[in-house]
């Protein structure tokens, strides 16, 4: 028993890696649908009085709209998953169980968070894949490069999610406390993107979009700053979250 | 068979929490292939110590010196928690492949069975009781074949059989491996530690072997029966300038308490000649722990 077959059991065994993979999923088909029937939608449910025109959907229209739906609830997910396993502090008695353990407190960190990085990546990427395929059935074909490409992106952007549950883990102890913080981090993360848009470029946020943007005309080029300042804070917040983890008492 | 010197020995070993002192200035020495029984009351900072010598709190001040690998210390809580989603098997094996990966997998069964824990091995843990849960922690804590052993109350949640059990596997540790052994029963104490350290609001009142606390430390006290019950007996007894108490037990029996042994030995027959008292029997309390212990953290 190894400390990654350890978090796959945590995964697989209960209801974390399920509900991790079904939300995905069903954002990912339900997104295109919604995109390729909102005109219909708005025709049946919108009353008589009321007259909605929306555009001819487009295909990158499906990954907005999945994207929209993961960026919120699916991150939450993420996060929560990720903390259950991150937050081996908030019980004493298993901290010391691990504590007295373990080589290092950053073998402990470093190897439930990659776990948590793939979960989070696969997941994203399965509900990337079936909205792609739906996307392609309803509205029509997105270029093979680009979708690759913003996949890519948003892997990355999970791992600085989870980098920050880590840290999270290190300030907070329970579940909830460390799902809030880190939720509240990834949101202060778009609220500055958003009031200061020269941070755009270095936001890691950006990165959670990139797939419907690549798809809609952008550059991955324009996406490398993005990545490299996701990749140093991914790092420094991983370095601080051991350093602070350490240095705990338990 | 391990040679005698000190395991653990600590030095001033301190921890404050915002103006509460919960461990105050201990002086532990504990031999190596010892057992060592840390008592004391409920907050007395038995746990708080064995914490810092697992290293999952900081000394406020002092020192520990181990003379041993810290990786070879193994640390089993008084409430061992495990994830409810493994078996007992896998978590004996997590704890093997974390502490002492080079160790056979045959180890896993071997803890367990020394552990009593074969049947339920393959049970996830959710479903274990509290001293199901307790047999597990001490199998994860004897699978890595730790050189000290740190128990917290490790008796605290069994039945009798299972108390039984750990009190047997914990003294045959003894001369193999070290072990600080933390608990409330006076009577698991007594019988498995050779050393023994009484704790009391933090301060380590008394260290040595446990016999010479059974002598020394506490008052000698002497069961006098007698035919009767003549209240002008004990009047003259509590005269007696050695006597420093007298006391009549539920069953009629005198318990006289003396400043010494030899003083007793010495006035005692003639004092009850002399009162008038009919004596069936007399023996010497025997010095018992629990005794001991009231006396001193009294």
């Amino acid at each position: 028993m190894t400390l990654a077959r350890l978090e796959w059991f945590r995964l697989r065994r209960t209801w974390r890696g399920p509900v991790l993979l079904v939300i995905f999923l069903f954002f990912g088909l339900v997104g295109p649908l919604t995109a390729r029937y909102i005109a219909d939608i708005f025709d049946r449910f919108g009353g008589s009085e009321i007259q909605v025109i929306v555009p001819d959907p487009v295909p990158a229209d499906g990954l907005i709209q999945y994207l929209g739906n993961v960026h919120q609830i699916g991150l939450l997910v993420v996060i929560v998953v990720a903390a259950s396993g991150l937050a081996f502090d908030a019980s004493p008695d298993v901290a010391a169980f691990f504590r007295t353990r373990v080589s290092s407190i950053g073998r402990l960190v470093l190897t439930r968070a990659a776990i948590y990085v793939v979960a989070a990546s696969a997941a994203f990427i399965a509900g990337a894949l079936a909205a792609w395929y739906e996307t392609i059935v309803l509205i029509g074909s997105l270029p093979i490069a680009e979708m690759i490409g913003g996949m890519f992106l948003g892997v990355g952007y999970y791992a600085f999610v989870i980098a920050v549950v880590a840290l999270s883990s290190s300030i907070a102890r329970s579940t909830l406390a460390v799902s809030a913080l880190a939720f509240g981090v990834t949101v202060v993360d778009q609220v500055l993107w958003g009031l200061l848009p020269p941070l755009e470029r270095w936001s890691p946020a950006r990165l959670a979009f990139a797939l419907s943007d690549l798809t809609e005309g952008a550059d991955l080029i324009d996406y490398l700053p993005t990545l490299a300042s996701t990749a140093v804070l991914t790092a420094l917040l991983l370095a601080v979250a051991i350093r602070l983890l350490e240095r705990r008492e338990v | 068979m391990i040679t005698s010197a000190l395991a653990v020995e600590t030095s001033g070993l301190s921890k404050r929490y915002d103006g509460h002192i919960a461990v105050d200035q201990v002086d532990l020495r504990v031999e190596r292939g010892s057992v060592y029984g840390l008592v004391g009351p409920n907050g007395s900072g038995k746990t708080t110590t064995l914490s810092m010598l697992a290293g999952l709190r900081r000394p406020t001040a002092g020192t520990i010196d181990l003379q041993i690998d810290r990786a070879a210390l193994a640390l089993l809580p008084d409430t061992p928690e495990f994830e409810p989603w493994l078996t007992g098997r896998e978590v004996v094996d997590l704890a093997r492949a974390l502490v002492a990966p080079r160790l056979p997998i045959s180890r896993v069964q071997d803890a367990l069975d020394e552990a009593g824990l074969s049947d339920a091995a393959d049970r996830r843990t959710g479903g274990f009781s509290r001293g199901m849960l307790q047999r597990l922690g001490v199998a994860s804590t004897l699978v890595g074949d730790p050189e000290l052993l740190l128990l917290d109350e490790p008796c605290s949640a069994l039945d009798p059989v299972g108390r039984r059990e750990v009190l047997d596997l914990v003294a045959r540790q003894r001369g193999r491996r070290t072990a600080i052994f933390s608990s409330h029963i006076l009577a698991d104490v007594h019988e498995i530690c050779d050393t023994i350290g009484v704790m009391r609001e933090g301060r380590l009142i008394y260290q040595g072997p446990l016999a010479d606390l059974l002598t020394g430390a506490a008052t000698p006290a002497i069961l006098v029966r007698l035919r009767g019950n003549d209240p002008r007996v004990v009047e003259q007894l509590e005269r007696q300038s050695w006597i420093r108490s007298v006391t009549t037990l539920a069953d009629g029996e005198l318990r006289i308490e003396v400043e010494s042994s030899e003083a007793a030995e010495r006035g005692l027959a003639g004092a009850l000649a002399e009162a008038g008292a009919i004596v069936i029997s007399l023996r010497p309390e025997e010095a018992s722990l629990e005794r001991a212990f009231l006396e001193l953290t009294r």
